[in-house]
């Protein structure tokens, strides 16, 4: 771990690598559009839900 | 009280019946001792007297866990199915698991027996030792261990008789990761017991394997009336 | 009025997660001391470079008149003299004496704006004897200051930059416990009264808690590979983890093998009960006793309190929330879909 800590300082020794290398920008991006893209999917899957619940429900009455 | 003893009595039967069973069927408990035998003289030829502690240890528990499945899998479907239905709109559920129970710790009992005694027999002690460290610990976590698996097993193959077909293969897959803590914990003792490291280091696995099999035990007995006439 | 407060919660979860992902990866970390090269000191004047993680703690070339580095053997400190300063390390020129208390030197950084940064056990003076620091050599005790560090995480050594995974790791977890606790409810419900519902509730819960288990074994594997070097280690903890998901595994596997067996319910209740039973003994009994027993096992005791500070708590808190509030979506939506699919088969 620590030779891999080293590494890293010494790359980038000036700026420390999570936000100097911009990395964490990327980061937050790439979280954030797998979380938009899982809350479209459970959206939809919810309303497709509330449709077939509805047809259902007219279905016996 | 009336129907604590009579719970008892069911248990005291139902064990008198399996012990009956066992001899009657005298090859299938011929059988589990062949197998555990069997697979510690191949653990015998390929170990050719250099095993280390780790090693053993690791036999030690395979051939027992194998040994335990084969004896205790079983153990719920193994009457003619006359014999079990009779038993299933007769036999109280809680007098007949703890009878199921105290049947198969006697069988782990034996089975550690065996299975030490062969290991001794056959492979002596690992390399570089005379003697365990610790044998009486030695022996006390094989027999601890194994009770402890047999709880969790006779538990599974209740749940895994209920199923109409493929009841033992499944009671494997869903025993193994089950036991995995048990042999984790046994594993651990075994390997300190024969390093001879000190007893406050070692003395909590027995307790802890202790109370594992006795809180499965407990929630085996809890669950089983549930399944039992489902 | 119901169907708005329906969207809002499931709304409100998304949003906190947002919130969680932008503040967690947001957030500056607080500086701490890395590594000291060379690690081994000889008699007599030496360089030592301290590097640093974490936000800069001064400005480079700049020397302030307060800013001090002293090293500490035993309980004596000894004098340096900062040569330079870069955003991420120092560098130090240092007289050691030939008497020591200690042959172990920690280091500790004064710094105007940064508070006080420390490296235990930075480095080894092995000709040192025992004895006093000399006068000379010693120095005095800087004063203390409170840091001016704004919003930011704190520092823990050898985890550093990965404490952000607390903000996943550990909800993901609690979010399956919780979701597995109903299921565990539900299966009591379905051996108490032996309605159907029950169990199709207790079959969701479980759907979704492996998801979360699964969620949380491949994060928490992360976190080991960067922290104890290794993707798995046999530790009490990750055992009861991988057992508890294999647990519920079998419960599916049960379910499959019964196929439309009539008794499944009462079956799979059965199992689940005592799914629930061993994953309470296995991830929260287990492990806490045999840690005790065997401490400091893996580097960084002190997150057994998750060392949260008030920063760290502003995020964590909301992030609990959010992965709750997700993973009661998901099993919602599994929930209606058992339910959609048995009220079509009963027709």
């Amino acid at each position: 771990m620590t030779l891999v800590m080293k590494a890293m300082l010494l790359l980038n020794s000036l700026e420390g690598f999570f936000f100097g290398s911009g990395k964490a920008h990327v980061v937050t991006g790439v979280a954030l559009i797998i979380l938009a893209g899982l809350a479209l999917s459970l959206w939809r899957m919810d309303r497709r839900l509330t449709q077939l619940e509805e047809a259902s429900r007219e279905d016996t009455l | 009280m009336a129907s604590a003893r009579h719970t008892l009595r069911t248990a005291s039967t139902i064990a008198g019946l399996e012990w009956q069973l066992e001899w009657r069927q005298g090859h299938q408990l011929a059988a589990v001792g062949l197998f555990a035998i069997a697979s510690v003289y191949v653990a015998f030829q390929a170990s050719d007297h250099n095993t280390t502690a780790a090693g053993w240890t690791a036999m030690l528990w395979l051939v027992h866990l194998f040994s335990g499945f084969t004896a205790i899998g079983r153990l719920f479907d193994r009457e003619r199915t006359e014999v079990r239905r009779y038993l299933q709109w007769t036999a109280e559920p809680l007098g007949l698991m703890l009878g199921k129970l105290f049947h198969a710790i006697l069988t782990t009992t034996a089975l550690t027996a065996v299975v030490l005694g062969a290991f001794v027999l056959f492979l002596g002690w690992p390399q570089g030792m005379d003697d365990p460290g610790k044998p009486g610990l030695l022996v006390l976590g094989a027999w601890m261990g194994g009770l402890s698996m047999t709880t969790t097993l006779v538990f599974v193959s209740a749940v895994a008789s209920q199923i109409r077909a493929g009841g033992s293969a499944l009671a494997a897959v869903l025993g193994l990761p089950l036991l995995l803590p048990q042999l984790i914990l046994a594993t651990r003792l075994t390997r300190g017991a024969l390093a001879d490291q000190p007893w406050t280091m070692l003395v909590e696995y027995p307790l802890f394997l202790g109370a594992l099999g006795a809180g499965t035990s407990a929630i085996a007995c809890i669950l089983f009336p549930y399944i039992w006439r489902a | 009025m119901k169907g708005a407060w329906n969207w809002t919660w499931k709304a409100g979860s998304i949003l906190l997660l947002g919130y969680v992902i932008l503040r967690g990866f947001g957030t500056p970390l607080q500086p701490g001391l890395v590594t000291a090269t060379p690690s081994q000191l000889g008699i007599g004047t030496d360089t030592i470079i301290l590097a640093a993680a974490g936000q800069p703690f001064a400005a480079a070339d700049d020397v302030p008149s307060d800013f001090h580095v002293v090293l500490r053997a035993g309980d004596q400190l000894l004098k340096t003299e900062t040569v330079e300063i870069t955003p991420h390390s120092v560098r130090l020129a240092v007289n050691t004496p030939a008497t020591l208390p200690s042959r172990a030197l920690d280091a500790f950084v004064f710094t105007p704006a940064a508070g006080t940064l420390f490296l235990g056990n930075a480095c080894f003076v092995e000709e040192a004897a025992k004895g006093d620091i000399p006068k000379d050599f010693r120095a005095k005790a800087p004063e203390e200051r409170a840091p001016k560090l704004g919003f930011s995480f704190p520092y823990q050594p050898n985890i550093i930059e990965s404490i952000r995974n607390l903000l996943w790791h550990v909800p993901m977890w609690f979010a399956m416990f919780f979701i597995m606790g109903l299921g565990f409810v539900a299966s009591l419900a379905q051996l108490r009264t032996d309605n159907i519902n029950w169990d199709m509730r207790a079959e969701a819960a479980v759907k979704t808690g492996l998801v979360f288990g699964l969620l949380g074994l491949a994060t928490g594997s992360l976190w080991a590979r960067w922290t104890w070097g290794a993707w798995w280690v046999s530790d009490p903890q990750l055992n009861g983890a991988l057992v508890t998901v294999l647990l519920y595994s079998g419960y599916l596997i049960l379910r499959a093998a019964m196929g439309d067996d009539d008794r499944v319910g009462r079956l799979a209740a059965v199992y689940n009960v005592f799914a629930f039973i061993m994953l309470v003994v296995l991830l929260m009994v287990l492990p806490r006793y045999t840690e005790s027993l065997h401490p400091g096992k893996d580097g960084n005791p002190g997150f057994n309190s998750y060392d949260l500070d008030n920063s760290l708590r502003a995020v964590f808190y909301p992030a609990v929330i959010g992965w709750g509030a997700l993973c009661y979506w998901m099993y919602t939506l599994r929930l209606r879909m058992n339910r959609h699919a048995y009220h079509l088969l009963s027709r």
